[in-house]
């Protein structure tokens, strides 16, 4: 579309990110009436741009630019400099996400509440519940498209090979297992069509039957006129007056020209290492520590979710890329029973990566090669496997922070990741390990692999949602606690993370805030 | 692992090799005279018969796979050879990187890397460099272009692209018959 707004006009919402947040967010506030402006850092890609070829895709989009990856854990030695595995482009990481769509249990918005103290973690109950928000989840789900939910009536996507190897392990196992809930299309919907099972979800779905608000937010948000799209345009800073009240963006646009922005009211959403990134950066005489930071919280509590992989190698061939990304996913270890050993739960999803990426992640870093790692991927095609994604702990020393002399090439400093496992998370991880070993021997694997984390998908927690200004950075609406016009619209604004893929809540979180916003400007409140 | 059904002499494979001793900087070394080079010599021109034949051996103790031809293995270190024509750190890198891995083996076993017969040798040697620059250079060249090589994606029963074929819903992506 052809929308172009006035850098000076200060009416606008100023969005920063056109992810799942922020491209949500978007086209909510603009189906209202109301206007903005979404600066994205990344390109603009197209349907074209989206191949088949892990790699490729891996090059095209990522988001590369230099980041630091410190702590004890082995990812800072694998990964030294990719610390997350997120999208620098139009949609963000809603390109490369594998679809997996699953409310919260009610009790994941009170973890403080259910266990306690946890020491050395930093729990606390979100401010909002499930009641609150099982309607926004209703139009998430509608929005996005969620197969198997009574809010899109869409059936589930039938049974790939690997979902039956792993159903019927965990029928021998007793263990619950069913269809994933994917915001992908099995019937054609919302003008898009349905999967076609080419296995490449994480790689962008070449056909848009996946939901990605690249081709879906974006688009309707661009077709109502209210709404300007600044590709390559990477925020530096956000600026304020003497009150306090954000008045703008300053962006650096592709040619590196620095523009000034004007606001109404400024929305972050540029994912949990970015959000924080730009509200340190915009220090100030006045918010000497960052924007919305008086609690020291913007940036703490890092959260990524406990993850693994466990791949299993079989005698006869499975072929699990002929499947969608994730088919399934064992529940039977997603509540909060403490008798396991571990507060929390976690979900074993399947999961498929292709060879490329086995050969990458089966035993990543300078030792994995040789014999041993050879033989299991002469057996690629007899794998079946899961990625484990269980709720980590909230722990404040899990930070993004601030290179104190490297810069990118935006002359901003470097952000600097450090994240560990809390005992907890090992402990979870490690019964997840057992767990999933159990449930693939008993249909019949004869090796069992244990992958490593690998740099993060689900990135979370650095800017939370809390009762208290002094716990948190934003209310329950994702207004910060200290500047009534900056809002947080991402998944930075998690309190803790739950077991489940994080991008349904985002987007649910994201549709409330547009309401609120919708109703904050219209009182003149902000 | 699936072997392979045709002819091990792909004329993409002829031509990469013409490619990498037609260069300027290899001839005079007395190798193009006698035509193709053999897989194990592929790079000779580049750093020399024997650093050529040690990467050789080296690349399929890193990532052995028996079955796979020796020109899978060439494919990957020709260009780097190529490479390292134009590039004296690289070309550094590979014949520094050579001499100590034979340095390695002479002290444990009194004798080059190439002739230590048994692979378990030839790995504890091996697993005592994989921290340097050069093992690192060849292990990463390697893991891209064996395991993203479309042309070997068939034998590790890999399918590669898939929506320009429809996918697989119509092709099997529910077949199992061993449950
Ligand atoms: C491989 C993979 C698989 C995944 N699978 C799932 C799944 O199955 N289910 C699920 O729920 N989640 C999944 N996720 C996670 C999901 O993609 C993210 O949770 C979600 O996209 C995060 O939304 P966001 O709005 O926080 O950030 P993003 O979607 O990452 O959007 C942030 C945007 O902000 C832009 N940006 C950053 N900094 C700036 C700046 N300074 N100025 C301007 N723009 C900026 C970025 O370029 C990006 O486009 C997956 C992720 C990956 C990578
Ligand atoms: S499996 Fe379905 S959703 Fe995934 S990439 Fe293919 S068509 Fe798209």
């Amino acid at each position: 579309m052809t929308t172009k707004f006035d850098l000076n006009d200060d009416s606008l919402v100023v969005i920063v990110g056109s992810g799942a947040g922020g491209g949500t967010l978007a086209n909510e506030l603009a189906q209202k009436g109301i206007k903005s402006v979404v600066l994205e850092a990344g390109k603009r890609f197209k349907m074209e741009d989206i191949e088949n070829d892990e790699w490729k895709m891996f090059g095209k989009i990522s988001w590369l630019d230099k980041r630091y990856v410190e702590g004890p854990a082995r990812i800072a030695k694998d990964f030294p400099n990719l610390p997350a595995w997120i999208v620098k482009g139009v949609g963000g990481a809603t390109l490369h996400w594998a679809g997996v769509a699953m409310r919260f249990q009610e009790h994941e918005f009170r973890m403080r509440t259910e266990n306690g103290t946890i020491p050395g973690a930093n729990v606390l109950d979100w401010p909002v519940t499930l009641k609150e928000m099982e309607p926004y989840y209703y139009k998430a789900e509608q929005k996005m498209g969620v197969c198997g939910t009574e809010a899109t009536g869409m059936p589930f996507h039938g049974k790939s090979s690997h979902y039956k190897v792993v159903e019927e392990g965990a029928r021998r196992i007793g263990a619950r297992c069913e269809q994933a809930t994917l915001a992908i299309n099995t019937e054609v919907r919302d003008g898009r069509p349905s999967c076609q099972v080419n296995g490449f979800c994480m790689q962008g779905c070449r056909i848009g039957a996946k939901w990605s608000t690249m081709y879906t937010e974006i688009p309707k948000a661009e077709a109502t006129g209210n709404v300007e799209v600044r590709p390559q345009s990477m925020a530096l800073r956000i600026e304020h007056d003497k009150n306090g009240k954000v008045t703008g963006v300053l962006y650096a646009d592709k040619d590196g020209n620095h523009l000034f922005q004007k606001a109404r009211l400024v929305a972050v959403a540029a994912n949990s290492i970015e959000s924080p990134r730009l509200l340190l950066n915009s220090a100030s005489a006045m918010f000497p520590d960052g924007l919305a930071n008086g609690s020291g919280q913007v940036g703490q509590n890092y959260m990524t979710h406990t993850t693994a992989g466990v791949y299993g190698e079989f005698e006869k061939p499975i072929h699990m890329y002929k499947s969608t990304v994730v088919p399934g996913i064992v529940h039977e270890w997603k509540d909060n029973d403490p008798n396991r050993g571990h507060y929390a739960g976690y979900e074993l999803e399947v999961l498929h990566l292709g060879l490329p990426f086995m050969s990458a992640f089966l035993n990543p870093g300078k030792s994995g090669w040789g014999r041993e790692l050879a033989e299991s991927l002469e057996n690629y095609d007899k794998m079946a496997g899961f990625w484990i994604c269980g709720e980590d702990m909230p722990v404040e020393s899990n930070n993004i922070t601030l290179h104190p002399t490297e810069k990118d090439q935006y002359g901003l400093p470097v952000p600097v990741v450090y994240k560990t496992d809390h005992i907890n998370d090992t402990r979870m991880r490690n019964h997840a390990y057992d767990k999933a070993t159990e449930l693939l021997e008993a249909v019949g694997a004869k090796k069992v692999n244990y992958l490593p984390p690998y740099p993060a998908s689900h990135n979370m927690g650095t800017n939370r949602m809390s009762a208290h200004a002094r716990d948190g950075v934003v209310n329950k609406w994702g207004q910060s606690h200290e500047i009534k016009n900056l809002f947080v619209s991402d998944g930075s604004q998690f309190t803790t993370s739950g077991t489940e893929n994080p991008t349904l809540t985002i987007v649910a979180l994201a549709i409330r805030q547009a309401d609120y916003i919708a109703d904050q400007m219209k009182r003149n409140a902000i | 692992m699936k072997k392979d059904k045709r002819d091990d002499q792909s004329p993409d494979l002829t031509r990469r090799r013409f490619l990498t001793h037609s260069g300027t900087a290899v001839v005079g070394l007395g190798m193009l005279s006698s035509g193709l080079l053999s897989a194990k010599t592929w790079a000779a021109a580049a750093v020399g018969e024997h650093a050529s034949a040690t990467l050789m051996r080296m690349a399929r103790d890193i990532y052995p796979h028996d079955t796979l031809e020796d020109k899978y293995y060439a494919a990957v270190l020709t260009p780097l050879a190529e490479k390292a024509n134009g590039d004296a750190e690289l070309k550094k890198l590979l014949s520094e990187g050579v001499k100590e891995l034979d340095n390695r083996c002479d002290k444990l076993f009194a004798r080059p890397y190439l002739e230590l017969e048994n692979e378990p040798d030839r790995v504890f040697v091996l697993r005592a460099m994989e921290d340097g620059a050069f093992f690192q250079r060849i292990k990463g060249d390697l893991m891209m272009g064996i395991y993203n090589n479309p042309e070997l994606w068939p034998r590790f029963g890999y399918g590669g692209s898939a929506w320009e074929h429809g996918g697989y819903i119509n092709r099997g992506y529910d077949k199992i018959d061993w449950l």
